[in-house]
């Protein structure tokens, strides 16, 4: 099990940023991911692997024309 | 379209001439004080080779331009028109090259415009105007 | 929703109906009522020092200084336009009394042309919805242009007898009042006639800018004024939008056809500012920044803010059914790439020069079907976000030429698209329920994504005629109408009915945010999302746990927003791109580049030093003006922040039971009760019950943290700290009211 801003996820082997994301249909693209409080390049985001019991957070930048 | 070209092998970066190219251009085409204003720039690089910022008419800057200032002329060159510039610079930040120039004293940018002064200053022959199919535009 | 392959957008973007083959007997049928000269100038350091005042009912034309005190406590923009206002009116003025002003303000950035968004104005009125002041945000050409001919502001009182085009002319030094007897109605005619009029030749064009109105800003409380720009590339009017608060029906009830600005031809530094190389470095940072980072982040430029639709949807919160849901599987029928292969890219989209985000995107090529202008080919501005989810889903139409109609019309018709769909959805709403039936709408079926009866509506509302002219009264009026003719149960036809203080709410659902419902309900114009959008902030990132949490950021994000609308900039390009190193800063949300960005350009035109602080305080100013505004006005308490439930919680077992895990979770872990077994009924009480409690606690921590009293008054003790305390008529009020 992981955590996503503050709400539990289950977590499975293989799971990446991007596997997060899509679980949680945050398709905004302007966002600040943290693994553990250790920054996540969006570059990274299809590769970088998420560990079971992990702390994400997936901050959203405002919006809102 | 007319489009400056340059044979990097050929220049040597400035090493062993006086960037005549950028002189002239600064100097006799926009009547600058020094070659740091010419529309194109020579670069000496660290490994002996030498890279160049010219302007090959690509045309994003025309798609871009909320006055319509830019266009091809019957060369295919793209012109400024500064009567009808207003001033706001979208040509330099959408221009991928960097090719565009300013001086704080002139409101209105500048570019190549395939005049081909520097051509002939170039000691190595390394410069040359071309004709080369117009670009399709693109959506930037 | 995976985005499938865009077909980019082949439409000749030059073509379309044109109108202005009767120009010259349109011409000749003006009379000159009153000429008036005077001396064109530019502003030095951002300010002309000086505005225009036209009395409609005397013909009066007047110009009247810029005080250095103005300048002091209100900057310029909404500012000047609030105070104009002020002195202007009494408590007992309503919207359509001759001393009624609208007031047109850029700022003292307005104009430059460096800087991406920096050609807006600020128009402020009497609202017809509110009766309070509105402050309504606009781009196109007229403010800078207005600014550059020598004025700080357009003020405009009284009543003509007979409608009058009023034409300043910056280039000569002329303003006209003439009549205007043969003038079609509607913008998007309308506008491309007295553009090509009154510009000297087809290269003076884009010297030109038309603010005008159209028919059903006649006959509804819910006009709103386009401001135009000529579109070179595609050889045709642009029209953006003062939307909110029915000033364009203010507008024709003083018999305005149009204001015409000529003004002078557009140079870099026509703001004589004290640094111009700030500007041009600062401008040029911008456009790179936009040009590498746009297509990675929001997509402005292909998309416009229509980027959004899906992102709304994927996230609960696009406005479905009058606000009762959040997401609909049709969504994807009018998701950004439907547009971005709608919306012509080979263009020069900015509303102003400079603007390198260029969301002002038009739909080219639009044959109507329906109303006086079917079959014609015409160009939509749009849509915009607000427009794909209030026409759109929020009254169940995924269809994208009936959303795209519905647009047009809303635009040339002169009425608010936001205010339009709100209203609209809640039509189809008591339809669905029962409240409204066939016989009551004299036969519009207003069923959930019936765009034609929809589109019906709209052209009686222009027509001045049938159920139109009840459903242009807006939101408010049409629940006090139904509830004295019986037609519905009172409670629910309030809670249904998303307005506040008169205004209709904008396209984003607050049910699930707490904050957001404090960013719509607590803003001082009315519930349009111009000063706080915190959804993200509050329900996806959790970032405000508690209520002095929310009320830091319903402190912060309006002041900071407010701000905009004092200089004559657009807030897109602040938040709506990011520098690519944006997520290592220490707040990111704020873009602190983009603030120190914008406070430079306000240095660099004015000389004058500003930094995060002093930049809050000016906003404070007009922002706690504003609201003693509202309180003279009689509608600036407590009593009038309070929500429509529907903004804040599940009106219907429908609606509860569509979120049945997320409230009943609230019910166990906040509320500390256990909603097993508990019948449905007895729930949503107790979650009204809650979460209205929890609304008036927020209150309670914003008021605070404002510096207000508990009923939402401005202390003395925040005056004194703003400086408003030298103003004896506000200091009057704020002692009346226990402040």
């Amino acid at each position: 099990m992981i955590q996503v801003n503050g709400d539990p996820l289950a977590w499975t082997p293989g799971l990446t940023v991007r596997g997060v994301l899509q679980a949680k249909k945050y398709l905004f693209p302007m966002l600040i991911v943290t693994i553990d409080d250790r920054r996540v390049e969006r570059a990274d985001y299809d590769r970088e692997p998420v560990p079971d019991g992990a702390v994400v957070q997936v901050i959203h930048l405002l919006s809102g024309g | 379209m007319r489009q400056l070209k340059i044979n990097l092998p050929k220049c040597d970066g400035g090493r062993n001439c006086d960037h005549e190219c950028e002189e002239a251009c600064a100097v006799k085409m926009f009547k600058l004080e020094d070659r740091q204003g010419a529309a194109l720039h020579i670069q000496e690089l660290a490994d002996g080779q030498s890279a160049a910022i010219i302007c090959d008419q690509c045309g994003d800057c025309v798609t871009v331009c909320p006055a319509d200032a830019l266009q091809r002329n019957k060369l295919g060159v793209v012109m400024i028109d500064k009567k009808l510039c207003v001033g706001c610079y979208m040509c330099i930040g959408f221009c991928e090259k960097d090719a565009f120039e300013r001086q704080p004293k002139w409101l209105e940018p500048y570019k190549c415009t395939a005049c081909g002064i520097c051509v002939k200053a170039c000691p190595h022959a390394a410069l040359e105007i071309v004709d080369v199919p117009v670009p399709a535009p693109r959506i930037i | 929703m995976t985005a499938p392959t865009i077909t980019p957008c082949e439409v000749d973007f030059t073509r379309r109906t044109e109108y202005h083959e009767g120009l010259e007997t349109i011409r000749a049928a003006h009379r000159l009522l009153k000429e008036f000269t005077f001396t064109p100038s530019l502003p030095q350091k951002g300010y002309n020092d000086r505005t225009l005042y036209v009395d409609l009912t005397t013909r009066e034309v007047k110009e009247k200084p810029v005080t250095q005190q103005m300048k002091d406590l209100f900057v310029g923009g909404r500012g000047f336009g609030l105070w104009q206002l002020w002195n202007a009116v009494t408590p007992a003025t309503r919207w359509n009394d001759p001393e009624n002003e609208i007031i047109i303000a850029p700022g003292p950035v307005a104009g430059i042309t460096q800087y991406p968004g920096s050609g807006k104005s600020l128009v402020v009125s009497i609202s017809p919805q509110t009766d309070i002041p509105i402050d309504s945000n606009v781009g196109g050409y007229f403010g800078p242009l207005l600014k550059f001919s020598g004025f700080d502001a357009l003020e405009l009182q009284g009543k003509s007898d007979q409608d009058v085009i009023l034409f300043i002319d910056g280039q000569r030094g002329i303003i006209r009042v003439e009549t205007a007897p043969l003038e079609p109605a509607d913008s998007h005619v309308l506008a491309e006639i007295l553009t090509r009029m009154y510009a000297e030749d087809e290269a003076d064009r884009v010297n030109i800018s038309v603010v005008c109105t159209g028919a059903a800003a006649e006959h509804s409380l819910i006009g709103m004024l386009n401001f135009t720009w000529w579109d070179k590339r595609r050889g045709c009017i642009r029209l953006k939008q003062a939307g909110r608060g029915g000033i364009g029906t203010v507008f024709r009830d003083k018999k305005i056809r149009a204001l015409v600005c000529r003004g002078p031809v557009i140079k870099a530094d026509m703001n004589h500012p004290v640094d111009f190389e700030t500007l041009a470095r600062t401008g040029i940072k911008l456009h790179k920044e936009i040009r590498t980072q746009d297509d990675l982040q929001c997509k402005m430029r292909r998309n416009g803010t229509a980027h959004i639709v899906e992102i709304m949807d994927a996230y609960d919160l696009l406005p479905v059914h009058n606000f009762q849901y959040g997401s609909h599987p049709d969504t994807h029928k009018i998701a950004s790439y439907v547009w971005e292969g709608r919306c012509s890219q080979m263009t020069s989209d900015g509303c102003w020069y400079g603007c390198s985000m260029g969301c002002a995107k038009g739909a080219d090529g639009l044959v109507l079907k329906t109303g006086p202008y079917k079959g014609h080919m015409v160009t939509v501005d749009g849509p915009e976000y607000e427009n794909a989810a209030g026409l759109g889903s929020n009254g169940g139409v995924f269809d994208p030429d009936s959303l795209l109609e519905l647009n047009f019309y809303c635009d040339t018709y002169g009425i608010c698209t936001i205010t339009y769909g709100t209203l609209a959805a809640f039509t189809m709403e008591c339809y669905q329920r029962g409240i409204l039936n066939k016989e009551r709408t004299g036969g519009l079926e207003l069923t959930w994504g019936n765009a034609e009866a929809d589109l019906e509506m709209m052209h009686q509302m222009a027509r001045g005629e049938g159920f139109g002219l009840i459903a242009g009264r807006g939101v408010k009026k049409m629940k006090e109408l139904f509830i004295a003719n019986g037609w519905g149960d009172p409670q629910l036809i309030n809670d249904i009915g998303m307005e506040n203080k008169g205004l209709e709410y904008s396209q984003y659902l607050s049910k699930e945010s707490l904050a957001q419902q404090g960013g719509y309900a607590l803003t001082n114009k009315g519930p349009q999302h111009d000063e706080a959008w915190v959804i993200f902030m509050d329900m996806v990132n959790k970032q405000l746990p508690t209520f002095e949490d929310k009320a830091e950021a319903l402190y912060y994000y309006p002041l900071w927003r407010t701000w905009f609308g004092l200089m004559g900039f657009c807030k897109l390009p602040w938040n709506d791109v990011a520098p690519a190193d944006n997520s290592a800063t220490a707040e990111p949300a704020k873009i602190p580049e983009h603030v120190q960005n914008y406070l430079a350009l306000f240095t660099a035109t004015t000389g004058i030093q500003i930094d995060v602080e002093t930049m809050l305080m000016q906003s404070a100013r007009v922002y706690n003006f504003q609201r003693i505004f509202n309180i003279r006005m009689g509608k600036g308490l407590r009593a009038n922040d309070i929500p429509p439930y529907r903004a804040v919680g599940p009106v219907t077992r429908e609606e509860y039971a569509s979120r049945a895990e997320r409230y009943d979770k609230q019910m166990l872990e906040e509320i500390g009760v256990d909603p097993a077994a508990k019948p449905m009924e007895e729930k949503m009480a107790i979650t009204r019950e809650y979460r209205m409690d929890r609304y008036s606690k927020l209150c309670d921590a914003v008021y605070t943290r404002r510096g207000w009293t508990l009923d939402g008054v401005p202390t003395m003790a925040r005056l004194k700290e703003l400086g408003l305390d030298v103003l004896p008529e506000v200091v009057a009020i704020v002692q009346a009211h226990g402040g």
